[in-house]
């Protein structure tokens, strides 16, 4: 061979090779994360960089997403045509999502192993139409925070009824600057916190035939409840300029008895007030046991062109050593067994307080335009606590236009 | 330069012209469309459905009651600005000790974005843990903390005093561009003459300001027309809808219960009130102003 | 006493429930981001904290990635303003100086370009910027503050330069200067005023934005100022209010040095002073 054939076969042989190179080149998949608190970005980041160490031709690219902005975005994202491949969502719109044909069922892509990892009643919010639609990432339930300082001062003792709560709520406020129950009256959630009372007054939010359970006997009893306790000052006063939020922080300045919330509460009592003696308690019960379970779901888009890549990853996250990580770190109760059976759950008594309600959890129905539902919801709540309607008008009213946007 | 001028003109204004097109028109185009279909929940459009989308926007009683509140606050805000920042602009326009911190503190409000400005605000309304019910029963103004934010009536006229604090910046450096402009010699003249300060004012710089004063007006009423942050931030539009406006009716719509063909629509009306009000305001009282140096005779 | 100093203390005594009022928010801020944290929910709150925590500054500084996003916020309202008093000068001066068809429509059209709320174009942009393949680019902001502040600009501009007399530059063109030297050597210096009040508006608009910013930029990363502060209060469940004070003061602090800077523009008789 000529040495000038030569050097054009090795030109050749050179371009060659690049151009297989480049056709490792890497795939990105485009994951949304809803952010909790600051810890939620640097984990996912700790995990793809894991994750691209043993598979260098992905390439994860994580947009941390606060949540009051998540829906908007994903709005703005599908219709502009630029969807993620994967995100997490809350359960609550997974069926719109999977309605208007976005989301991806994964039962062809998960495995039997893979499958019997996650905690059925975590699971199921998740399944539509017999078809899961994504997996649960991150789940609560909730339970009663009490002040035990308050209770020992008013000399009352921490309720398992309704009834006793109000005998609570009444000796407690009748210290100064204190307030028996924590009522949330604003924003998000504002309808989950009576849903706490109407489910444990043997009440439902839809009817078995799908119909508002807002109307019903149990549901005017409860705000009926919540009414009188606004108006004889046993709650904090004027709860409508109470978000979650609020309520919290007043709770952690002491000066609430007690009060309905979530288990990613405690870790901020523990930084933010070390020094309040609390205890978690099941939900008093008038005629049932229950208590509210929240998942937040971690979806795969149908639009995605990276699908093999993303459930790798997708896989890779659902480790043990990952989710125990996100769990402790969040404060959220675990989704897959093996977390679940750590020593943790059983031996910290506050985790395990809310883990208790696990059992008797209901969830939020999967049903379309839930948000607009809960929004009718949270507006009838308001208006009761206003004292602009009673418990009957407004919960009446409500049920109508519910059974109306459902179509019934 | 009374005469056509030829191309220049337009070449100067051709860039600027286009880019504000192009960024501007093409969703302006995309909304007028996505109004006249049926949308899906998450902005895919389904088929033209004509008007359907505002005769439910006209049927929907929340509608109304946020076109009212809109009004409502439109014009508080505005005219309560107006009022403040004229005096406050002819003070800052005088020679007086401190003047220049007088102006940054001024200025101060729109240093910080209106989310974080509302943010702020909120934390410091809070009714047990906020700082202005504790500074004030400090100074012994109240006796039991008030919850600001708990009633629609109360939290609307928060909310409008905030957004008057915010807009006075604005509006007072629009209105001391305009008094640094003013000849002196009127002045001078007029002192001479034996005028005093507040004929001065009402005979001088009131007539001069006039254009200031009018862009002020139709720039703020625009922008505080639309502006979302400080009712999203405070109250969200609640308690029950009684602080919502349609810019924060629009959001929820839009981006909660994914209804974006009627978004769309509630869209499309607010410009169109926007517009009416321009043409209507431009066209009664701005007819008098001149343009003092184009094509006029000097 | 002296007049001015009589006159100062009215002016002050007028002035102080405004100061006040505004320096209020300020303060709240400026409390909560230097106290430790377990004293951010006291009860009865209070102004008091027991040391000054400046180490919530460099947390903050370090948690939120704070740097960056001044960085970006800067680069973006820097450049917008730019280009957006590159392109509005000309247009400015042409609306002011000369007559031509179509410029009551063109005024109407800057008019109509502000009244639309970015909130409610905002997905249209996205899908315009998406086509334009300027999704999670600064640049799309760039773009898009200036075209929504091109309004503003030219009738803010356009006003000052129409107080400005012409007989400056027609003495200069009588003398034989070309229309482009004397725009720019006579004309332009008179216009400084109101080159700077224009650029103090284009500058905060950009530095303020929230909405489009949130909208258009996707990685942490690139976030600019406000949304990377709103990001550590939206939705969270656990918000870190000394970090988020911290960060609004500190966000506040170029602008206002930018006030300091630009005030002094805005003296009375300095454009036509300098005519005399």
């Amino acid at each position: 061979m000529t040495p000038a054939k030569k050097t054009t076969l090795a030109a050749s042989a050179l371009a060659l090779s690049v151009m297989a190179g480049s056709a490792f080149a890497e795939t990105t998949v485009d994951f949304t994360v809803a952010e909790y608190s600051s810890k939620t970005g640097p984990f996912f980041e700790e995990v793809a960089a894991a994750f691209e160490k043993e598979n260098p031709d992905i390439d994860i690219n994580i947009e941390v997403v606060p949540w009051d902005t998540l829906l908007q975005r994903l709005t703005t994202d599908i219709a502009g045509g630029a969807a993620p491949d994967i995100s997490i969502i809350g359960t609550r719109w997974l069926l719109d999502f999977a309605e208007q044909g976005i989301a991806e069922p994964v039962d062809d892509y998960l495995t039997p192993e893979f499958k019997g990892t996650f905690i059925d009643t975590f699971m199921a919010p998740s399944v539509i139409d017999g078809k899961i639609m994504g997996l649960p990432v991150a789940a609560s339930a909730r339970a009663m925070l009490v002040n035990m300082d308050l209770f020992e001062q008013a000399g009352a003792k921490p309720p398992e009824t309704w009834d006793e709560l109000y005998d609570a709520a009444q000796k407690i406020s009748a210290l100064p600057d204190s307030y028996g129950f924590g009522l949330q009256g604003k924003e998000i959630e504002t309808d989950a916190y009576f849903y706490y009372s109407l489910w444990t007054h043997g009440g439902d939010i839809l009817n078995e035939d799908g119909t508002s359970g807002l109307a019903s006997d149990a549901a005017i009893k409860s705000a009926s409840l919540y009414k009188q306790m606004v108006d004889e000052g046993l709650t904090q006063p004027s709860p409508t300029n109470y978000s979650r939020e609020d309520l919290f922080n007043l709770f952690k300045q002491g000066k609430v008895g007690m009060v309905f919330t979530f288990p990613m509460l405690i870790p901020q009592i523990q930084e933010e007030a070390p020094d309040l003696n609390y205890q978690v308690m099941p939900f008093p019960e008038e005629s049932a046991k229950a208590t509210y379970g929240v998942t937040d779901t971690l979806m795969l888009f149908a639009d995605s062109d990276v699908k093999e890549e993303a459930w790798k990853f997708i896989e890779f996250a659902y480790k043990d050593e990952w989710r125990t990580k996100f769990d402790h770190g969040e404060g959220f109760l675990p989704v897959t067994k093996n977390v679940a059976a750590e020593d943790y759950y059983k031996t910290d008594k506050d985790i395990a307080g809310f883990a208790a309600g696990l059992p008797y959890a209901k969830f939020a129905p999967t049903i379309a335009n839930w948000e607009e539902i809960a929004d009718v919801t949270v507006r009838a709540l308001q208006r009761v606590y206003l004292g602009q309607e009673t418990p009957e008008e407004a919960l009446t009213a409500a049920a109508a236009e519910i059974n109306k946007i459902r179509g019934k | 330069m009374k005469s056509f001028n030829g191309f220049k003109p337009l070449a100067m204004i051709l860039p600027g012209l286009l880019l504000a097109m192009f960024i501007i028109g093409y969703p302006v185009l995309d909304l007028a469309h996505t109004s006249l279909q049926e949308v899906s929940r998450f902005g895919q459009l389904r088929g033209f459905t004509g008007l359907d989308n505002f005769a439910e926007v006209f049927a929907d009683p929340l509608f109304w009651g946020s076109l009212e509140r809109t009004a409502i606050w439109t014009v508080t805000v505005v005219g309560g600005t107006l009022i403040i920042s004229l005096p406050i602009a002819i003070i800052l326009n005088d020679d007086f000790y401190g003047r220049g911190i007088a102006r940054v503190i001024i200025m101060l409000p729109w240093a910080i974005s209106l989310t974080m400005t509302a943010v702020v605000w909120r934390w410091a309304l809070n009714g047990r843990a906020g700082l202005l019910n504790a500074t004030l029963m400090d100074m012994g103004l109240l006796a039991e903390p008030i919850e600001w934010l708990a009633e629609a009536q109360l939290a609307f006229t928060v909310e409008i005093l905030i957004g008057i604090l915010v807009s006075i910046p604005f509006t007072t450096t629009i209105f001391l561009g305009g008094l640094s402009s003013l000849p002196q010699d009127s002045y001078e003249a007029s002192m001479v003459d034996g005028a005093t300060r507040w004929d001065q004012f009402r005979h001088i710089t009131l007539p001069l300001m006039k254009p200031f004063i009018n862009i002020a007006i139709v720039l703020n009423v625009i922008y505080v027309f639309n502006s979302l942050p400080i009712i999203w931030v405070m109250t969200e539009g609640g308690p029950a809808n009684g602080t919502d406006i349609l810019v924060t009716y629009l959001y929820k719509l839009a981006f909660r219960f994914g209804q974006l063909g009627k978004a769309s629509a509630i869209s499309l009306i607010m410009f169109g009130v926007l517009l009416v009000f321009t043409i209507i305001y431009v066209a009664l009282v701005m007819r008098g102003e001149k343009d003092s140096a184009a094509g006029e005779d000097a | 006493m002296q007049p001015k100093l009589k006159k100062s203390l009215i002016y002050w005594a007028v002035l102080s429930p405004l100061v006040v009022v505004i320096l209020f928010p300020f303060a709240v801020m400026f409390v909560t981001a230097v106290r430790p944290r377990d004293e951010l929910f006291v009860y009865p709150p209070r102004w008091g904290f027991s040391e000054f925590r400046w180490d919530n500054f460099a947390e903050m500084w370090v948690k939120t990635n704070f740097g960056e996003a001044l960085f970006n916020s800067l680069y973006v309202s820097v450049l917008s303003t730019a280009l957006a008093l590159v392109l509005s000068i000309p247009a400015a001066y042409a609306l002011s100086r000369y007559r031509f068809p179509g410029k009551g429509a063109y005024r109407t059209f800057l008019l109509m370009t502000q009244m639309m709320s970015p909130i409610v174009l905002v997905l249209g942009l996205f899908r315009l910027m998406v086509a334009l393949g300027m999704v999670n680019n600064l640049n799309s902001l760039v773009l898009t503050y200036a075209a929504f502040n091109m309004a503003f600009t030219i009738w803010m501009l356009q006003s000052y330069f129409s107080t400005i007399p012409r007989d400056l530059e027609e003495a200069a063109w009588i003398d034989g200067a070309s229309h482009f030297t004397s725009l720019v050597r006579i004309f332009l210096p008179l216009a400084v005023p109101a080159m700077a009040v224009t650029a103090i508006f284009s500058f905060i608009n950009g530095w303020n934005e929230f909405v489009l910013a949130l909208t258009m930029i996707r990685s942490s990363d690139d976030f600019t100022l406000p949304v990377q502060i709103y990001s550590q209060v939206a939705g969270r469940y656990q918000v870190e209010w000394h970090h988020v004070m911290a960060g609004t003061v500190l966000a506040t602090v170029p602008v206002a040095i930018v006030f300091s800077w630009l005030q002094k523009y805005l003296i009375r008789g300095m454009a036509l002073g300098a005519v005399k």
